[in-house]
């Protein structure tokens, strides 16, 4: 537990493990979870008070040091680092790394900034490589603040903005999620453009396709789509370490290569998920 | 009339499923060309690749992982395309396009087929804009299939001298 104390407000607050530390501050209007005893800015706080029996004495050096917290309840020097944005609800300061889609503080969910790319949102590194597992236990943490259902009670801009982001949040998991989504979403933020609308005519490639999909197509029974299913995937996840090594190396034209085999291998899946 | 088959063709949802029906055009707006040409397609088949009468157009559209080849057969002394025939994985629109560009090949001179536009594709089967790489891509597998057959032509020719 720590306390600091500013102009009006003597606060206790919980720091919570993470680099950005968001401090809880009791405002008037936002909530202050029950364990905590509710502070009015006028009425001398509890902890001043000798006779406060059911808080820990504040240590002297302790309350000196908390007092070197500015107003916003972050270390002075990490609230000097750039791109600070402040809650529109308690003022509160955003984390200084990471997304800031909910205040740590009061809980109010804010509007969507969209310089913040999906592996911000999931506190990952802008790589292709990514652990797949931990994507889902994020996004779960992420709804649980920012779904529209559980701000019913919230106004209608906080609302509004519940929705946008609730939307963005899963728009970045399901593009994180599948390796090739990810690959041209990678693509996408070193500005390569991928051009839609040419055709390409490979020759060795698209027959290869062509008798993919035939396979498919006439396959007989289960058996042999398994088999072709296989086989598929294991050229998509050749292409997806292909794609890997050449985006690492910024080898963009083998990277957008590598994409397109492999959204000729997705589509092929598709086909035999279809007909399974 | 065009008008109003390209509003509604305009609401076209993604990839046609496996079971076109009538609802197909009332809910998705997919026009009654896509659909008939999609039900009934004329023209899929495969010719003898090695057949040094027949030229293969293969092409791919890789934003959406379809596959199209359009064969031609070709009699050698008239110049004219007596057979064609498609084979396309891919969505609705792309099978109507190449289905199209097998019809309006048949019984034209080679150079005359060359100067098919994607734009008329599209025009013909009311084509939204998000589908118009479809109609490019028969264009291109029209092409391709000249190319292919004058290449083997060419190669064909000194053999014979």
């Amino acid at each position: 537990m720590l306390a600091f104390e500013d102009n009006q407000n003597i606060c206790i607050g919980t720091i919570e493990n993470t680099s950005s530390s968001p401090v809880y501050l009791s405002s008037g209007t936002s909530p202050v979870p029950p364990h905590l005893p509710r502070l009015h800015p006028l009425k001398p706080s509890p902890l001043l008070s000798p006779s406060n029996s059911f808080l820990p004495p504040i240590d002297s050096q302790l309350r000196n040091n908390l007092l070197d917290l500015p107003r916003c309840g972050f270390p002075r020097n990490l609230s000097s680092s750039n791109s600070c944005s402040s809650c529109w609800n308690c003022g509160s300061v955003g984390p200084t790394s990471g997304a800031f889609l909910a205040c740590g503080s009061c809980g109010a969910v804010q509007p969507v900034d969209s310089s913040v790319d999906y592996f911000q949102i999931f506190g990952m590194k802008k790589m292709y490589e990514i652990e797949e597992g931990d994507l889902e236990g994020i996004y779960k943490d992420w709804q649980k603040k920012l779904h529209p259902d559980l701000v019913h009670s919230k106004s209608e801009k906080e609302k509004g903005f519940a929705a946008e982001q609730s939307a963005r949040v899963i728009d970045a998991y399901r593009t994180l999620k599948n390796p090739l989504s990810r690959a041209l979403y990678l693509l996408k933020l070193e500005q390569i453009h991928v051009d839609e609308e040419k055709t390409v005519s490979d020759p060795d490639l698209l027959m290869e396709m062509m008798e993919m999909r035939e396979a498919v197509e006439e396959a007989k029974d289960t058996q042999s789509l398994y088999e072709i299913q296989s086989k598929v995937k294991k050229k998509l996840d050749s292409w997806s370490n292909s794609f890997k090594e050449a985006f690492s190396k910024q080898d963009f034209d083998s990277a957008v290569n590598c994409t397109q085999r492999m959204k000729y291998y997705e589509r092929a899946l598709e086909e035999i998920t279809k007909k399974l | 009339m065009l008008r109003l088959a390209l509003k509604r063709s305009l609401r076209l949802g993604p990839a046609v499923s496996d079971t076109p029906s009538a609802a197909m055009v009332a809910s998705r707006g997919y026009h009654e060309r896509v659909v008939d040409h999609y039900n009934n397609p004329r023209n899929v088949g495969s010719f003898d690749k090695e057949d040094p009468n027949v030229g293969t157009g293969l092409v791919g559209a890789p934003a959406c992982g379809d596959v199209m080849k359009l064969q031609i057969k070709v009699d050698e002394d008239s110049g004219k395309i007596v057979d064609a025939c498609f084979k396309t994985f891919g969505c609705g629109s792309a099978i109507a396009s190449s289905s199209v560009a097998t019809e309006w090949v048949k019984g034209k001179q080679m150079e005359e087929v060359l100067t098919i536009k994607n734009t008329e594709i599209a025009k013909h089967l009311s084509l939204p804009p998000v589908k118009l790489h479809c109609s490019m891509l028969a264009e291109d597998a029209i092409k391709a299939a000249v190319k292919d057959y004058e290449l083997k032509k060419a190669k064909a020719a000194p053999k014979q001298e």
